[in-house]
């Protein structure tokens, strides 16, 4: 079996809420191997969103461990190891899309022309080459997903984390940007982590869990 | 470029965005701070620069005097132009007059030059606007511009001179006439202290007026350029003989210039407060972007932003705020100080006042004089006000948590 990519266990986070707590995630337990695609469902509300910042380290869980390639999850590593796309897209709306997907690139330094050419060749990939100086306003709910797909790739990370990516989209655009997502992670070699209502979209990846009562399944 | 910066300059100037309307009301704030800044501080050191000017060039930047009279001027004379930092010294006698001229009285300041020795301190003959200050001899006068105007003096004119010495020979019973002077020339120099009641007349006409015989008053020195006013006085004066004192032009006009400093440094300050306004404003609206921005600022997070780059990137947006209007500003500035002469002709003119503004601000043209100094703090201060306008932005910026500010709506 190939090396793991992202580890949670015993996870547990909970929420104050009047003067009691609610324990949104109660020891969850999670493996990630390299290139691999997990899929979560799970109600609105049971915690899929809590589980992913917490994957991504931008939450610390009440107790469990993260690790991203064995090591404890680090704000200076995020930008090289990880890659999100979420929901509502959060493009930059003063930047085209071409400087959307450099954004990404930016935070490991200033881009060189091999940079740039590799926005540009992502773009090319997600089928917006030829929209690459559009502002994000110019863009279709589905187009902006797929520069947000090109941007979370801009540093081949090892690991995509998805939050409801289609959830903003209709069911045939929808349907494009899974096929991107994991046509480009299998591709890449880029495990990915999935949240989604879409039994049928969760239904093509390598392993479907499910999120109930705080538990992965 | 850091990221952070790169940002910065996007949100202030957007891609696509022809007018970055934000933008543009900040740096204005800033511009119009500083343009004002800028303009009062080279007015206000235009009046010091011009007196020096003035000063400087009808009496040199040094004024060597005696305790009382100095007996033997051509001694002195000739220790002063022995001195290294002497480029040129001349004898002079000063002192009030009575004049008539057509029955109308005057009482002007007399100085009395020399005529071989003046242009080695003083290059009146620039002043001289009718007549020649080469015709000056011990029989003739030439006149302030005003002064002949009040006297109804033309080139050619006789004025009658009465020195305080014929009152002393009145007093002794002694019969006197005044003496009679032509008028060779004119002479403006632009400021209202010297146009209105001057006359210069020969040392010796002078001296003969105050009964002065060989004696003198004292002997202005002109420096060599490379030396400063103070400086040249203080080796003058160790070249000196006892009695005699060599001081620069400053001292004699000290309490005003003390004067007009104090009223350019609380100008400054009072004036400094429009940039701290603007400043203010900077700060509400990049507050307000903070806020706009609340769920991109989340997403910096996700993408790996530090808090402190997130902070860097609003600063920075203050700053390059704070760079743009100065920039602006002193642009601005000195494209109305170079129109300043028809701005004030103009209003003055509208007005039917430039008669007020000649009498109240004693120059002609509303002078202008930027001190490096001067600039160099407003450019700094501006930048520096508008950069800490910047720091509650970004601490609020960097406070908020990745994960909060995308869940925000
Ligand atoms: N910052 C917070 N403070 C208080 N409660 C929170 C906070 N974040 C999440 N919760 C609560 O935790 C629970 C899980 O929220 P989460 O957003 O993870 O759900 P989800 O599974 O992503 O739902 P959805 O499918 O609707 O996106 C919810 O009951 C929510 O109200
Ligand atoms: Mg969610």
């Amino acid at each position: 079996m190939s090396e793991t990519v992202l580890s949670a266990s015993g996870v547990r986070k909970s929420y104050p809420s009047g003067d009691r707590r609610i324990e949104v995630l109660c020891g969850a337990d999670l493996r990630v191997a390299a290139g691999e695609s997990v899929s979560i469902r799970g109600e609105s509300g049971s915690g899929k969103s809590t589980l992913l910042n917490l994957l991504s380290g931008l939450d610390a869980p009440d107790s469990g461990e993260i690790r991203w390639d064995g090591l404890a999850p680090s704000a200076g590593r995020r930008a090289r190891f990880l890659g999100m796309v979420f929901q509502s897209f959060y493009l930059i709306p003063e930047l085209d899309a071409l400087q959307n997907v450099l954004m990404a690139g930016r935070m490991l330094g200033s881009p060189g022309a091999e940079s740039r050419a590799r926005a540009r060749d992502l773009l090319e990939r997600v089928g917006l080459g030829g929209r690459a100086s559009h502002l994000p306003a110019q863009l279709s709910g589905g187009e902006r997903q797929r520069v947000a797909v090109a941007r979370a790739l801009m540093n081949s990370p090892s690991l995509l984390l998805a939050d409801e990516p289609t959830g903003n989209l209709d069911e045939r655009t929808g349907e494009a940007v899974i096929d991107l997502l994991l046509g480009l992670s299998r591709e890449t070699g880029t495990a990915l982590v999935l949240v989604t209502h879409n039994p049928a979209h969760a239904a093509r990846t390598g392993r479907a869990l499910t999120l109930h009562d705080g538990l992965l399944r | 470029m850091p990221w952070f910066l790169y940002l910065a300059l996007k949100q202030l100037f957007p891609t696509g965005r022809r007018f970055p309307f934000f933008t543009a009301i900040s740096v204005t704030g800033v511009a119009l701070g500083v343009a004002v800044l800028v303009i009062v501080t080279s007015v206000m050191g235009g009046f010091g620069y011009e007196i020096r000017r003035m000063i400087v060039q009808t009496e040199g930047e040094v004024q060597v005097k005696a305790n009382g009279l100095m007996e033997d001027p051509s001694a002195v004379l000739g220790m002063v132009r022995a001195s290294p930092v002497a480029a040129g010294a001349t004898p002079f006698v000063e002192g009030p007059v009575g004049a008539v001229c057509n029955g109308r009285p005057a009482y002007p300041e007399m100085r009395g030059i020399d005529v071989g020795s003046v242009a080695s301190v003083a290059n009146l003959a620039r002043f001289v606007r009718a007549g020649r200050l080469e015709d000056l001899d011990d029989d003739s006068v030439i006149l302030s511009w005003e002064l002949a105007q009040r006297l109804g003096a033309g080139i050619g004119a006789e004025i009658e001179v009465y020195s305080p010495l014929l009152f002393e020979r009145l007093k002794a019973d002694e019969i006197v006439l005044p003496r009679r002077l032509r008028v060779a020339g004119l002479f403006e120099v632009g400021h209202q202290h010297l146009d209105s009641s001057v006359a210069y007349v020969t040392l010796r006409a002078a001296q003969e007026l105050y009964g002065l015989g060989r004696a003198v008053h004292g002997i202005n020195v002109r420096l060599k350029p490379e030396v400063g006013d103070a400086e040249g006085a203080q080796q003058l004066q160790a070249a000196l003989p006892q009695g005699a004192v060599a001081r620069p032009w400053t001292h004699k006009w000290e309490s005003f210039l003390w004067v007009l400093n104090l009223e350019k440094t609380i100008n400054f300050f009072l004036l400094l407060f429009i940039v701290v306004i603007a400043a203010f404003s900077v700060m509400s609206s990049l507050l307000i972007s903070v806020v706009r921005k609340t769920r991109e600022i989340g997403l910096l997070g996700a993408l790996g932003a530090s808090p402190r780059d997130v902070a860097l990137c609003f600063c920075a947006q203050a700053f390059l705020i704070g760079t743009a209007g100065t920039a602006i500003g002193v642009g601005l500035g000195f494209t109305v100080l170079h129109f300043r002469n028809q701005l004030v002709q103009g209003i003055a003119g509208a007005l039917q006042r430039q008669d007020t503004l000649r009498q109240f601000y004693h120059f002609t043209d509303l002078p202008s004089h930027t001190l490096p100094s001067d600039l160099i703090l407003t450019v700094v201060l501006a930048i520096l006000i508008s950069t800490l306008a910047g720091l509650l932005p970004a601490w609020r910026a960097a406070r908020l948590k990745p994960v909060e500010a995308l869940r925000s709506e």
